[in-house]
């Protein structure tokens, strides 16, 4: 295989949305594409997107996909059997014995990606310590075999109690299934840490989504013409696609990762690191914090199930573009969780009778109807005025009063959620930048800010493409991990250099295989730890031969402190899993810089219009992004809009170009 | 039309719950008793200086109605001052029952007492007769230590006396000083939480939005009540016996719906009973709410303004509302459960294409403790499990989940088996043990122990003998079973049991299932 390293076309594609985005890289060169999707067959608009760069043997092609989710949210996976150890058929079944609501009387509907006919119960059993207490009866499996073939199953999914401290029945079992046809996702290969419950979840869904990634990838790559094939995952880097059809579930969120991995990038190129990502979209918003380098979590559910993966901590809420607006039977004005979607969209789409925050926006003039997507799109504002009038009248308040209400309670729930991953973290947003992208952000982010006395917000360019761009950007990644439980005090430091050191091994060899050579790569360690007691762990980080003093319990009391408040210094602490994570850097690219231009944006003025911000009513400017300059001054109020979506400076602030072409928002008298 | 701001309320509505969510968030995550940390048993809330209720996240029902009346009583009992941690666990004070342990703080503006931040949460062990204090006791001294609302935290500084005379009391100690150190934690941060807002917005706003969020959801809730059609509805249902003497334990509801109020009287109940399953004023108090709450469909906030619509008549001395020094452990656990199966038997008369039908209404509690000789230390545990949900006239019941009045999480097989001399031999589904018809009730679960080494064991269960009902001709689910195997040999435990375990013993415990809706195959 060609070194991925010396390649000169480096291609991110991004195929989640509406659009299929490409960010070319060649020749030093950065280019941006945008071809309408095909989701009935992802590949079409990738390749016609690729049309003119193929052949391309020398290309290297990193691709963030929704194939993954897709599959699992329209529950259009593969055929799949779940075998355990015998007592626990149910366990996928029982989850954590509780149900979603609270207060329910109507009941909930439950629906399952594997048939219960199809999970089996093998006569064997491990021991919490890795003790063999019964053997495994290999004529046991023969039989189930022979059900698995008759019952057509594509893939089966492994997760024997205790397999993490043991692999050796799973070993077995996962061999023999192999040797008969069957694809197989193994607990203790993909996720060797304890509660089986979230072992056994994770390796289901591994199991159902690999025929579907298997067959997606490996034509995918077919077409390709020699391109190296590269795919997103979920914690930050991508894995070759050879890799991604045996363990899809890690490209499961893979096309969210690319926007953080953008944001990153931007905000570092024009000197911020500590950023906040902020996408607003039509139907929800995802917030991430990067404290420097990016927040990874392993306490994830996709749909209802949990998996236990390590995957960028993306915090989402039900509020976007689309948002639903309405009074609730108390007289409350209510905004989402629930959205209009694309069709039939806000009022002003006018195909519906809904209003949506976007018709909130549109009745308070922060939208100019002419160039909406760039003018791309007509929208009808007389519609969002009856519509939102509606409820206006039904609160007793006036239309402006109303759409400011609006915007008011959409800021709230998204603030909400950026508390979350920040305050309620121990981090304080003061010391952040927002990077806001996404279709709806620019016009809520400021205001957004401002109440969480973020000092900046930055609009990169490349907003429309982030997600292609961070693909782009993005490190090769792989992470593993294996529970390891002992009292930190207690361990012995040869036993854990011993583990650590078969990790590592496994990462090299692994990253070899993909073309990485050992000096290419860096190599992390990493501890799980607690209070022995406690059941949520800290992930702290350790450095080879430092067991002796003790540092990685310092950093763990450390941390404890700052999320918590508080910390045990005497209480013992317990080692829960090693973590190894291998990263083969990126090339580096650099973005173009331009030279600073006079301040005034006298180019990209189109015109004015009115505009409603607290009690004033404004007449602003409204500006073309695409013709502003380096070193452009915006006083607020005004305008700017480009072809995916609205900024909105308010009063007393004031927007200016850098050098990268991104919009830098800040209070007036600051810079 | 409405007298409350319709954009500002719903802007304070969000903050206040992010608060006590916040709340949660460290609570859980610092503890160390599994019922916090995994199974999420504790609720945190705000109040008013008058200990109302204005905002209660990470809800556990049975907390609902019970963490005003206790704030009333610790404002009662103590002079709080700036700084200040008051602690009480009394039942007869505002508690549920002892392993409860209630944590609240003031907040003080100047020398203004102006909000109370409180959470409350199950531990492993207050002491008492048996490990995980959730005994087959006659009287409340025997189910551990009864505290009363003391000062854990005098002016900003930590009782030692208070702390150490409880751990003094308790089985596992170190561990309890984790669990409320974790308590005390999470209201630091709510009240921090109130203080920025309190900057933000001011006192009077605050206040103000305190009192109206109370206004909207009462409101919600007589709305609600007024779609009920007007009348007298009456159900009764049976406890299997006490675990003292086997005679049946009977609760009655007579439910009076009139406009945009009503009255649930439970005149004609039992008389307060010698075993451990009376129930408190405020269990009862809760699992009314409980149901009410559930009969609202719009998603609103859980406040003191659930309470006003709704008059209570619960005779003194009776099993739902047992006096001093009645045993109260399994008051909370069970009798709450079966309050809510008759409230909703006397609903389905007035709402037939509403209510499910009786889910499996026990928590299957099951205590054990006892000497770990790979740490050489002693060991208390405490866990409920699952069953079956009743079926909805639209929807067969969830299999396999807890009902009602608690939602908790199971503990891992792979976490218990790390950390306990225990084997765990089955955790399955009881197939075919809901009730038919034409939605099926939800199955329930079978959980199997062994145990490595001799235990002591407590079960309080409910529903052996008695089972979930059925409605509109649907059949009641599978009664449950409390099983010991020893060397091959079966022995039916009834209901509730205490008794020494040997090394090798086998419990099998087969929960309830939910009854069925609907004459079968119609």
């Amino acid at each position: 295989m060609a070194h991925s390293q010396k390649t000169d076309l480096r291609i991110g594609v991004d195929s989640g949305g509406t659009f299929t985005d490409f960010v070319i890289h060649s020749g030093g060169q950065l280019t941006v594409k945008k071809v309408p999707s095909t989701p009935a067959d992802p590949s079409i608009a990738i390749l016609q997107g690729l049309v003119d760069l193929l052949p391309a043997s020398q290309a290297l092609i990193i691709h963030g996909t929704t194939v993954g989710t897709n599959a699992l949210l329209e529950k259009k996976g593969g055929r799949i059997a779940f075998l355990t150890t015998a007592g626990f058929e149910d366990i996928i079944f029982i989850g954590r014995q509780t149900r979603k609501h609270l207060y329910s009387l109507k009941g909930e509907e439950r629906s399952y990606i594997i048939s219960p006919r199809l999970c089996f119960g093998l006569e064997e059993r491990i021991l919490a310590g890795g003790r063999v207490e019964k053997p495994l009866r290999k004529n046991d499996l023969d039989r189930i075999i022979n059900i698995l073939k008759k019952e057509k199953v594509e893939a089966v999914a492994v997760c024997l109690l205790h397999s993490y401290a043991n692999p050796v029945h799973e070993e077995v079992v996962a061999e023999k299934l192999g040797q008969a046809g069957f694809k197989v996702s193994s607990s203790s290969s993909l996720l060797p840490e304890y509660r089986e419950y979230e072992r056994a979840s994770t390796t289901v869904i591994n199991a159902y989504l690999l025929p579907v990634m298997d067959r997606y990838l490996g034509e995918l790559q077919g077409k390709l013409e020699g391109a190296q094939l590269k795919v997103m995952q979920s914690n930050e880097g991508y894995i070759s696609a050879e890799k991604a059809r045996q363990e899809p579930i890690k490209t499961i969120l893979s096309g969210p990762t690319g926007g953080v991995v953008g944001a990153l990038h931007l905000a570092r190129a024009a000197g911020f690191r500590q950023v906040i990502s902020f996408d607003m979209g039509g139907t929800s918003t995802d917030v991430s914090l990067i404290d420097g380098r990016i927040k990874r979590s392993t306490e994830n559910l996709v749909g209802d199930f949990p998996v236990r993966l390590p995957m960028v901590d993306v915090h989402s809420v039900g509020a976007g573009g689309g948002s639903v607006i309405y009074v609730d039977k108390g007289g409350l004005l209510r905004v989402g969780p629930q959205s209009v979607g694309a069709n039939p969209g806000p009022a002003c789409y006018g195909l519906g009778e809904i209003p949506a925050v976007t018709d909130a926006n549109l009745c308070l003039g922060r939208l100019d109807p002419e160039y909406f997507l760039g003018g791309r799109m007509k929208i009808y504002p007389e519609r969002s005025h009856r519509a939102l009038e509606t409820v206006a009248r039904k609160i007793g308040r006036s239309l402006v009063e109303t759409a400011l209400g609006v915007v008011a309670i959409a800021n709230a729930s998204m603030e909400k959620a950026i508390r979350v991953i920040s305050v309620e973290r121990g981090y304080d947003p003061r010391q952040f930048s927002l990077v806001s992208f996404g279709g709806a952000g620019g016009l809520h982010a400021v205001e957004m800010a401002e109440h969480l006395m973020i000092p900046r917000v930055i609009i990169p360019r490349f907003a429309g493409v982030l997600s292609a761009l961070g693909l782009l950007l993005a490190d090769s990644v792989k992470d593993y991990s294996r529970s390891f439980i002992r009292l930190a005090q207690k361990t012995d430091p040869e036993e854990l250099e011993r583990v650590f050191g078969q990790m590592t091994e496994q990462a090299l060899a692994d990253m070899a295989e993909d073309g990485f050579s050992p000096e290419k790569v860096l190599v992390e360690r990493q501890l799980d730890l607690r209070y022995l007691g406690q059941s949520h762990e800290l992930t702290v980080p350790y450095r080879p031969g430092h067991f002796h003093n003790f540092s990685y319990l310092q950093e763990f009391h450390r941390q404890h402190r700052r999320l918590f408040s508080y910390y045990h210094q005497h209480r013992p602490v317990e080692i829960v899993n090693l973590r190894v994570r291998a990263v083969a850097r990126a090339q580096k690219i650099k973005l173009r810089s331009y030279e600073r231009c006079p301040e005034v944006p006298a180019a990209a003025r189109i015109k004015k219009q009115w505009l409603y911000y607290g009690k004033e009513k404004y007449r602003v400017e409204v500006l073309d992004r695409s013709q502003l300059l380096a070193g452009n001054r915006l006083p607020g109020p005004v305008l700017v809009v480009d072809a995916e979506s609205t900024t909105f400076v308010p009063p007393g602030y004031v927007a200016t170009t850098d050098s990268f072409l991104n919009l830098i928002i800040e209070k007036a008298g600051r810079t | 039309m409405s007298q409350f701001d319709p954009i500002e309320l719903e802007l304070f509505k969000n903050l206040f719950t992010s608060i006590t969510e916040e709340m949660a968030a460290v609570l859980q995550r610092t503890a160390l008793s599994p019922n916090i940390k995994e199974r999420r048993d504790f609720s945190c809330a705000l109040f008013t200086r008058l200990g109302e209720t204005f905002a209660q996240g990470s809800h556990i029902p049975v907390h609902l109605g019970a963490m005003p009346l206790s704030v009333q009583s610790a404002l009662q009992a103590v002079e709080f001052e700036p700084g200040d941690v008051v602690i009480l666990n009394d039942p007869y004070k505002g508690g549920t029952h002892l392993p409860d342990i209630t944590c609240i703080q003031p907040y003080f503006v100047g020398e203004n007492l102006c909000f109370l931040v409180a959470n409350r949460a199950h531990h492993s062990d207050v002491g008492g007769i048996t490990p995980g204090s959730m005994p087959l006791a006659t009287e409340i001294f025997q189910e551990g230590v009864i505290i009363p609302p003391l000062k854990l935290y005098r002016r900003g500084r930590l009782n030692e006396e208070v702390l150490s005379l409880f751990l003094a009391n308790v089985r596992t100690p170190e561990e309890r000083r984790g669990d409320i150190m974790a308590q005390v934690a999470a209201n630091s941060r709510g009240a921090r939480r109130l203080g920025e807002m309190l900057a933000r917005y001011g006192l009077e706003k605050l206040t103000l939005y305190a009192d109206q969020i109370q206004v909207y959801t009462e409101k919600i809730l007589r709305a609600t009540i007024k779609a009920i059609p007007d009348g007298l509805y009456e159900f009764e249902d049976y406890l299997d016996d006490d675990g003292v003497s086997p005679k049946p334990v009977k609760v009655r509801v007579a439910l009076t719906v009139r406009g945009e109020e009503a009255w649930v009287d439970f005149s004609g109940s039992s008389e307060q009973v010698a075993g451990s399953i009376n129930a408190n004023f405020a269990v009862t108090y809760s699992a009314i709410l409980y149901v009410f709450r559930s009969l609202v469909e719009e998603d609103i906030p859980f406040n003191t303004g659930l309470m006003k619509p709704i008059k209570i008549i619960a005779p003194e001395g009776s099993v739902v509302n047992a006096t001093f020094p009645s045993a109260l452990a399994g008051g909370n656990v069970e009798t709450s459960q079966r309050i809510v199966d008759v409230l909703l038997g006397a609903l389905a008369q007035a709402l037939p294409d509403r209510i499910p039908a009786a889910s499996q209404g026990t928590m299957n509690n099951v205590a054990f403790g006892g000497f770990n000789p790979s740490t050489r230390a002693n060991f208390a545990y405490y866990e409920t499990i699952g069953g079956g949900l009743g079926a909805s006239p639209g929807l067969p019941g969830l299999s396999g989940v807890h009902c009602h009045m608690t939602n908790s999480l199971n503990t891992p097989i792979e976490a218990l088996e790390n950390y306990l001399p225990v084997k765990i031999k089955q955790y399955a589904l009881r197939k075919n043990s809901g009730g038919y018809g034409r939605r099926r009730g939800g199955d329930g679960l079978v959980r199997e122990y062994q145990f490595q080494v001799p235990v002591n064991l407590t079960i309080i269960s409910d529903r052996r003998k008695g089972r979930p009902y059925g409605l509109a001709g649907g059949l009641p689910g599978k009664a449950g079973v409390n099983l010991l195997i020893r060397k091959g040999r079966r022995k039916n435990l009834g209901s509730k049991v205490n008794l020494k375990l040997e090394a090798g013993d086998v419990l099998r415990i087969e929960t309830p299932g939910g009854g069925g809706y609907g004459r079968p195959e119609e």
